[in-house]
């Protein structure tokens, strides 16, 4: 039999009893739209919390940390493979006051290599790199917190307003417990203002020096300080892979080689295996309500059967092949599956961009709260895959569940059939 | 054509564990002809159909040899059974068997489509058969729309249409009125002067079994030749 003519023939067979097919459609529908929308849930939580964790950090930055980190090691990390760069900041442990223009704020000092911080990012909105250690870079919001001190106590303290280009400001240090400061005043001038940072809500004071400034700092320091154990400056060190894909790598040889490392890579793919076994039980929570519509599937078809055992012993006496005749069946079955699940497909998608602009909506008038409103969350999110697996398994359903009326069909005894009363 | 050696078949009744094992074939052997009309005459219950049944594939015998043709049919598979019966056979039913579902002019042309014979081919052979028995008229009815007697010629323009050399027919008059029947066995007799088609036909009706060319008559599972064949 041509495969037109097997297509038509089940065709036939479906137009005779649209209602009951139709019915066994809608079971099928149901059930995969339900699986596909369920899944769909843990991909949209999925894709918010990994967006969120990229958006806060750079992906292939992993932090390390060793008990003594000098320069030496931090030479020595930059020659390894698949390193791009590695930014050795240190900041000043003690108390800070800088003072320009008879504006007072506390500025935290950090020194750094404004090479290495060049190839990560680090950019100025105006001015330049500093070239000896009295040049300084300022953070983006320095000047915010440079106040006038007759203002301290008012509600909105007057703050530093002019061009900080240029300009000199002198720079104390003194011990959090004492109520002076050193007298050594270090005079620094502005050649730079940093870019603002990537989040609005992230600000930044920092005072950035080249690490030239360090030997005058230590000497003010150990001339009021004379524990050996404790220091001026404390230093964190970022690694950063060339890419996302060499963070692995490069942060488990520095683990073997005894760093304590933190990446983002190493939070995400725990987000990603914790989420792979979320997702993978919602899919199976919606197979349950695929396996239910199967029900219907089987009852369908074992009807169908039935109904037309006459008929399938007719055609078996003229010649029909029992393989041909189980075929035809399963086609019957396979069309209810790949019908329900082209409805469901579509039905999905048009409940899940409902969902994602409905829901925000709900959940912020139930709490009272704009804000959650106006956050990227996206609950649902399908994805091809999504609909590949959830396709897979209601088709796959339906013909197994199409197979036992099936293989029925096939074993249905002519002579028995053509008793049948007509 | 057709020989069939020490065909035995019988059938088990009762419950499991205290079966009953009933005669029903015991060992016949006999020979048919190519072109031949063959009748089968005997009693309700003698075992006619149980003979064509076995000839026609769809029951295996408990023991014996048929032989059609070249080919060695008591050993084949259901699956080889049915595709041998695509290309060799044509059946006849006392109820005619049509498809409810399918006209006139669609159940001529489901052996072809079994087959596998493309639409544009089976178009024109379908329309010629339709004409054979003279049922150009209505080939757009459906079964239930179409006498006994029309319900019959549809029946065997589906049995010729693949162009079998042997046609099997169980009672094929056994539901029509005398007339009716008249003009059936007279297709059926012109069928086989013109295409020479062998038909095995099963009957308890001597009219039937008179347009025979040869006549077996079946008695306790046994098959004995004579009785009122033309040609006899
Ligand atoms: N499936 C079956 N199971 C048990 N006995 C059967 C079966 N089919 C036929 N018989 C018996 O076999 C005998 C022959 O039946 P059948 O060949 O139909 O006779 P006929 O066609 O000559 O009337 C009968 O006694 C019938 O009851
Ligand atoms: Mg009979």
């Amino acid at each position: 039999m041509q495969v037109n003519d097997q297509i038509d023939f089940v065709r036939q067979h479906i137009k005779k009893n649209k209602l009951r097919v139709f019915m066994t459609i809608l079971a099928a529908t149901m059930g995969t739209a339900f699986l596909i929308v369920l899944a769909s849930v843990g991909f949209g939580i999925h894709d918010t919390l990994r967006n969120e964790i990229l958006d806060n950090r750079l992906v292939n930055q992993i932090e390390v940390y060793s008990s003594e980190m000098n320069q030496v090691k931090v030479e020595d990390l930059k020659k390894r493979e698949h390193v791009k760069a590695v930014v050795f900041r240190q900041s000043v442990s003690i108390n800070q006051q800088s003072e320009l223009d008879g504006f007072i704020g506390s500025h935290n000092m950090t020194v750094t290599e404004f090479q290495e911080e060049a190839k990560v990012g680090f950019a100025l909105q105006e001015g330049r790199m500093p070239e000896n250690e009295s040049e300084v870079v300022v953070g983006s919001h320095f000047a915010e917190n440079l106040i006038e001190p007759n203002t301290v106590e008012e509600a909105e303290p007057s703050t530093y307003k002019g061009s900080l280009i240029g300009k000199q400001f002198t720079y104390k240090m003194g011990l959090y417990e004492e109520k002076e400061l050193f007298p050594e005043e270090t005079t620094l001038t502005i050649v730079g203002v940093a870019k603002e940072p990537a989040k609005d809500w992230i600000m930044d004071f920092n005072i950035y020096a080249d690490s030239a400034i360090m030997p005058d700092l230590t000497t003010i320091f150990t001339s009021h300080v004379d524990d050996e154990n404790s220091e001026l400056f404390y230093g964190n060190v970022n690694v950063y892979a060339k890419n996302l894909e060499n963070v692995t790598a490069v942060s488990k040889a520095l683990k073997d080689e005894g760093y304590s490392v933190y990446s983002i890579a190493d939070q995400l793919e725990q987000l990603d295996v914790f989420f792979l076994a979320f997702k993978a039980g919602l899919v199976f929570v919606g197979t349950i309500a695929i396996l239910i519509a199967s029900i219907g599937i089987f009852n369908t078809m074992t009807m169908a059967v039935t109904e037309r055992t006459r008929e399938i012993g007719v055609m078996k006496a003229i010649g029909a092949s029992p393989k041909l005749i189980q075929r035809l069946f399963l086609m019957e079955s396979a069309w209810i599956g790949i019908i329900g699940t082209i409805i469901a497909v579509i039905i999905s998608y048009g409940v899940s961009f409902i969902a994602n602009m409905v829901l925000p909506i709900i959940v912020s008038a139930a709490l009272g709260d704009e804000e959650i409103a106006s956050l990227d969350i996206t609950f649902s999110i399908i994805p091809w895959q999504l609909v590949i697996i959830a396709s897979a398994i209601s088709i796959t359903v339906a013909m197994i569940s199409g197979w036992r009326p099936a293989r029925k069909a096939t074993k249905i005894d002519v002579i028995q059939a053509l008793r049948q009363e007509i | 054509m057709i020989q069939v050696q020490e065909l035995t078949h019988s059938f088990k009744i009762g419950k499991k564990g205290k079966e009953r094992k009933i005669p029903v074939l015991k060992g016949l052997s006999f020979a048919i002809n190519e072109g031949e009309i063959v009748s089968i005459v005997g009693r309700s219950g003698s075992g006619k159909s149980t003979l064509l049944h076995i000839l026609a594939g769809f029951l295996k015998p408990d023991a014996g040899i048929i032989q059609i043709g070249d080919v060695r049919t008591s050993t084949f598979s259901e699956a080889e059974s049915a595709k041998f019966r695509l290309d060799h056979f044509g059946f006849i039913f006392q109820n005619f068997q049509l498809m409810p579902g399918l006209t006139a002019f669609e159940n001529v042309e489901l052996p072809l489509k079994l087959a596998g014979v493309a639409k544009k081919d089976r178009q024109k052979k379908v329309q010629q058969l339709l004409q054979l028995v003279g049922l150009t008229e209505v080939q757009d009815h459906y079964p239930n729309e179409l006498s006994g007697g029309q319900q019959q010629r549809v029946s065997i323009a589906r049995a010729l249409i693949t162009d079998p050399p042997i046609i099997f027919a169980d009672e094929p008059t056994g539901s029509l009125d005398s007339e009716t029947e008249q003009d059936i066995l007279l297709l059926i007799q012109s069928l086989n002067k013109t295409r020479g088609i062998t038909f095995i036909i099963i009957t308890h009706d001597d009219t039937v079994a008179e347009t025979a060319d040869r006549v077996y008559k079946m008695h306790d599972g046994e098959l004995s030749e004579g009785g009122v064949g033309h040609a006899s």
